[in-house]
């Protein structure tokens, strides 16, 4: 599905390089669930957020569905992400003035997708996540777990075959968390779908098929479970 | 996606209440003042295009040259000129001339229906006008035959105003009313028109018209004769063939004056150029002077477009600056929004959404206010603008599109910047503004008080330079000086009676008599030289003819010889007074040496002296744009146009009521009308007042949008800093310290803006204050004043917030983080 070779991210500090992300090689099968460990500033959000085309390595080569990321312009890279991935934030990160409803059916919006079409799929994700009682609330109006369900339901609604998600339990009581690891669970077995978590729970991350471990910006270790 | 963006730009906005009261409000006032100030512009741009020929008319106007330099140009031409160029050039196709009735203010207009009460009018704007008049120009008849309604002698054309005021809605044409005016007589007039001017203004703002053929003008243009030279006092139009180029004519004219004015030009010692204005120009060409009505000054109307212009620029200024302020509770939005695929372009869209929202809130706003706003605007600005739905519809679409170009001139800037954001690093926390977009804050609260204080620094200026001119020492005495007009033979002959009779009353001062009085237009005047010189030397002297007592009634002061005065039974017309400057300029060298002396005029190559019997002091005959010329009074035995009265300190309702019953007793038949002299004098500054009142008008709008904007920006800077301030305050700060620690950063920006737009204001106010000869000069102490102000109101705005932050209770503010 994707690979980086070589991928560095460094921050010129004085006249010294600063690397977050020190030349780090790393392939990801469509189908894997990985979930990557590592201490407070080791890099992991770099990582998640330089495979999620939001960030770009100062080196290295990056392709994803055998395209060369590295070499895209901003517009083909943008096309390509919104075809393909899916975020979702430890801080669930909905926009506050919207409904539950406008949140989740926002990335539709942003690729074009009509408005009789957009109905049906964002009624199809209320129904899946159990939330369409909630869809005319407004985020402050619901639980941190309910909220991050909304997340997930908006990272989703694109159908993305593969989602990202930065430490999604993080603000989570364990049973929240647990849910929500069924879930991503559930969506990588039945729908297939390519999931890439951060994690700072040893349990949580037993939920994937790979475990990798960076510290300062080097892949410490990687385990296959 | 519109709907989107409106639905989310409406939730932004509830929630925020207070920066979009503060915008709303802001753009509401701006855009209604542009309203108002557009709607001015439409006025005075629309004049005279009413008229079918207008591409085609033109007027002709007269420069007058001597000795190489050129004198203000005027509308004003010679009886003959008219007929003369229609003859001469072909592309010529019509001529009219007009005459003002110029010596009256009113005319008595009267109608003695042979059953029922007889009607006595005093009325304005009446007119001479050559039966050829209404070939040119477009009038709309409700009565009569435009074709043929001057053509018989003693006919008149009304307004139908005028004719509702003297019939009601009988039918006007054919009835005979007697009209009574100082410049063309007293006769009986059929009317054959009546005419609605509708709702396009006319620089000739008429009320009638009298047919040339059959009053007392009649005779002085015969007695003209082929004088192309002097009593330049018709207003000559000319109607062309289309497609003639008016320049190609004018470069004709210098021929035609040399060949019919040229031998009478060089007797008279001066030159006239000719040139022609274009009738839709008219209006708006204020370097001619004295025109059928007065004209608008172009830069009045620069001037006012700016104001408004700039009130509106600080709302916008407003809505970036709030919109940047508050840029990091909108980062994070727009860092979700980009994850969830959204283009910059998109984003920019989104926020231009939201100002073109808030713009047409502010809109219907804005309409709303111009409504009840227009008629105080037409009071304040002496017009009749009106403005409805179903006539003004493109208008509305205008003023429409003016809201959205604000909306989109507005929001660009915060949507440029809010869609720039890096999703990544406004996720990763809060996003704190950066530098540059802080100094662009700064930059545009100084521009916006830049505005403010120059707004001040003007009205301030123009404030004193009213005052100046209303208190100024006119070198006569113009007050208790009542003025009673004596338009009629009847009034004139009865002048001596009342006069006599008045004399007898203790509260009476003194009583004269005059053509012309201060004030009001002095229109005649001649070359007058010393003797031994020529008409090449002569200086244009305003004349005046008065009574015995007209000096010593308005106390004018002599510096050399004497006064007229009964004592002197020999004074007759060949005696002259002068004043100072005449002396001085016909060069006399003192006022003394002029006593005595004879000063001569040349007329038709008759020649005329009169001996100086006495210089008076400077005064000033006109108003104080204009400095004091030469100036002469001669004395005459009647026929005077005004009778002046100065009365005592005292009752001045009981003074006008014996003064009106003495002229009931000896001149029954006319009406009683009287006016002061000083609000005559007063009158010159309209246009002043005018301004005085509408710039002080959008200094307030302006200082308040301004504040206004300062007032968010100083409270969300003291919410962002609740935290900074707690702690100083847990640490021990005083109240004091942290007010002042929250002020002074925005008590620098005042400071800097005064700085900037002292020499600004400075420099354009001077160079307004050069259309006045007489004035009051720009000192330091207008920009004390100024400063003392914008920082009294800056520290109110901000103060206020800062105080209520370092108020608020430490341990609240902290435990909320
Ligand atoms: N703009 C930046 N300039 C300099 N250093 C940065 C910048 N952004 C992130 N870093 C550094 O990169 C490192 C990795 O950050 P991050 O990927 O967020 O770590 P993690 O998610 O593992 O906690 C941190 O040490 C952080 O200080
Ligand atoms: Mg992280």
């Amino acid at each position: 599905m994707l690979s980086l070779q070589h991928i560095s991210k460094y921050y010129q500090v004085g006249g010294n390089k600063n690397f977050v992300i020190n030349d780090i090689s790393l392939d990801i099968d469509e189908g894997e669930f990985i979930s990557i460990m590592g201490p407070s500033g080791s890099g992991k959000s770099t990582l998640l957020n330089i495979i999620g085309m939001l960030d770009e390595p100062t080196d290295g080569f990056h392709y994803f569905v055998d395209q060369p990321v590295h070499q895209l312009k901003e517009k083909q890279r943008a096309a390509l992400y919104k075809q393909y991935i899916g975020f979702v934030f430890q801080a669930y990160h909905l926009i506050d003035e919207l409904t539950v409803y406008e949140n989740i059916e926002t990335p539709l919006i942003y690729q074009d997708v009509k408005g009789s079409e957009r109905k049906a799929m964002v009624a199809d994700m209320l129904d899946r996540f159990q939330i369409v009682g909630k869809k005319d609330l407004f985020p402050a109006q619901l639980s941190g777990g309910q909220q991050q369900l909304v997340g997930i339901a908006r990272a989703l609604i694109a159908k993305p075959k593969l989602l990202l998600a930065d430490e999604p339990t993080g603000n989570l009581n364990s049973k929240q968390g647990e849910e929500i690891m069924e879930l991503f669970r559930k969506l990588n077995k039945e729908d297939g779908v390519t999931i890439i978590q951060v994690t700072h729970s040893e349990k949580n991350a037993e939920y994937g098929t790979r475990i990798i471990n960076l510290l300062d910006g080097r892949v410490e270790s990687s385990r296959k479970l | 996606m519109i709907k989107n963006y409106f639905k989310i730009g409406w939730r932004n906005m509830m929630k925020n209440k207070f920066f979009s009261f503060i915008n709303i409000f802001g753009l509401s006032v701006g855009l209604a003042c542009c309203m108002l100030i557009a709607l001015y512009l439409n006025y005075e741009t629309s004049f005279d295009s009413q008229h079918k020929n207008a591409p085609n008319v033109y007027q002709v106007i007269t420069a007058f040259v001597q000795n190489g330099s050129k004198r203000m140009k005027m509308p004003n031409t010679p009886a003959p000129m008219a007929g003369a160029l229609k003859q001469e050039y072909p592309e010529v196709v019509e001529t009219a001339r007009l005459l003002k009735l110029f010596i009256d203010d009113k005319t008595i207009i009267q109608y003695n229906p042979a059953n029922g009460e007889r009607k006595s009018l005093l009325e304005q704007n009446g007119f001479l006008a050559d039966q050829s008049f209404f070939k040119i120009f477009t009038y709309n008849f409700t009565e009569g035959n435009v074709a043929n309604a001057l053509t018989n002698p003693r006919t008149i054309v009304v307004s139908k105003k005028l004719a509702e005021k003297l019939f009601g809605n009988q039918p006007a044409l054919s009835k005979v009313i007697h009209v009574n005016s100082n410049t063309n007589g007293e006769q009986d007039y059929t009317i054959t028109g009546v005419f609605d001017d509708g709702k396009v203004p006319s620089h000739i703002s008429a009320n009638f018209f009298l047919s040339v053929a059959g009053g007392s003008m009649e005779g002085f243009i015969k007695r003209q004769g082929n004088d192309y030279a002097s009593n330049n006092m018709f207003y000559t139009y000319l109607l062309l063939k289309p497609g003639t180029s008016p320049a190609t004519l004018q470069a004709k004219l210098p021929t035609f004056i040399d060949k019919y004015a040229g031998k009478d030009l060089k007797n008279m010692g001066f030159q006239k150029e000719q040139s022609l204005l274009a009738l839709r120009d008219i209006h708006l060409s204020s370097e001619v002077e004295s025109n059928v009505t007065a004209p608008a000054s172009k830069t009045y109307l620069y001037v006012l477009f700016s104001i408004a212009a700039f009130t509106l620029i600080i709302a916008c200024i407003n809505f970036m600056n709030l919109s940047t302020a508050r840029s990091s509770k909108r980062s994070s939005e727009v860092g979700v929004r980009k994850v969830l695929g959204a283009e910059k372009s998109t984003l920019i869209r989104q926020f231009l959404g939201e100002s073109v929202l808030m713009t047409l809130i502010a809109f219907v706003f804005a309409i709303v206010i111009t409504l009840i706003l227009l008629p105080l605007f037409n009071q304040l600005a002496d017009k009749n603008i009106t403005l409805s739905a179903d006539k003004d519809t493109v208008l509305f679409f205008e003023f429409l599109l003016m809201a959205l170009i604000t909306g989109v001139l507005a929001g660009s800037y915060p949507a440029f910047y809010l869609s720039s954001f890096n999703p990544v690093k406004v996720l990763k926390g809060k996003l704190t503004n950066s530098l540059a977009v802080v100094a662009v804050r700064k930059g545009l609260v100084v521009f916006q008080f830049i505005i403010s204080v120059v707004l001040i620094v003007a009205s301030v200026v123009i404030a004193r330079q009213m005052n100046f001119m209303r208190t100024a020492d006119l070198g006569f005495a113009k007050d208790q000086q009542i003025v009673l007009p004596l338009r009629t033979a009847n009034a004139k002959a009865a002048y001596a009676a009342m006069k006599a009779d008045l004399q007898q009353n203790s509260q009476v001062a003194s009583i004269g008599a005059s053509a012309y009085y201060p004030g009001v237009f002095n229109p005649s005047d001649n070359l007058l030289y010393r003797e031994g010189q020529t008409t090449a030397e002569g200086r244009r002297t305003r004349l005046n003819y008065v009574d015995n007592n007209f000096l010593q009634t308005l106390d004018i002061k002599p510096v050399a010889g004497r006064l007229f005065s009964p004592a002197f039974g020999a004074d007759t017309n060949v005696n002259i007074i002068i004043n100072e400057k005449a002396a001085k300029e016909y060069g006399f060298g003192s006022a003394q040496n002029a006593i005595n002396k004879k000063i001569q005029n040349n007329y038709q190559g008759n020649t005329t002296a009169y001996t100086i019997v006495g210089v008076v002091k400077d005064f000033h005959y006109e108003d104080l744009h204009l400095p004091v010329t030469p100036y002469g009074f001669l004395l005459n035995t009647g026929g005077y146009n005004y009778m002046v009265i100065h009365a005592k300190q005292g009752n001045m309702a009981s003074m006008l009521k014996t003064i009106e019953a003495s002229w009931k007793k000896y001149d029954p038949n006319d009406p009683f009308d009287y006016t002061f002299m000083d609000d005559d004098f007063q009158k010159n500054y309209q246009a002043d007042t005018r301004l005085a009142g509408i710039v002080s008008y959008f200094t307030v709008v302006a200082i308040l949008i301004s504040c206004l904007g300062l007032f968010g920006l100083a409270a969300f800077s003291a919410e962002q800093r609740t935290k900074e301030i707690g702690v100083r305050k847990v640490l021990g700060a005083s109240v004091k310290t942290i007010v002042s620690l929250l002020s002074v950063d925005f008590l620098k920006l005042i400071i800097a803006s005064v700085i900037i737009a002292s020499p600004i204001a400075w420099w354009l106010m001077n160079k307004w204050l050069q259309a006045f000869a007489y004035r009051k000069d720009i000192d330091w102490t207008i920009f004390a004043y100024t400063a003392t102000i914008a920082i009294f109101i800056g520290l109110i705005t901000i103060g206020s917030q800062a105080l209520k932050a370092a108020l608020a209770n430490p341990v609240k503010s902290l435990r909320s983080e």
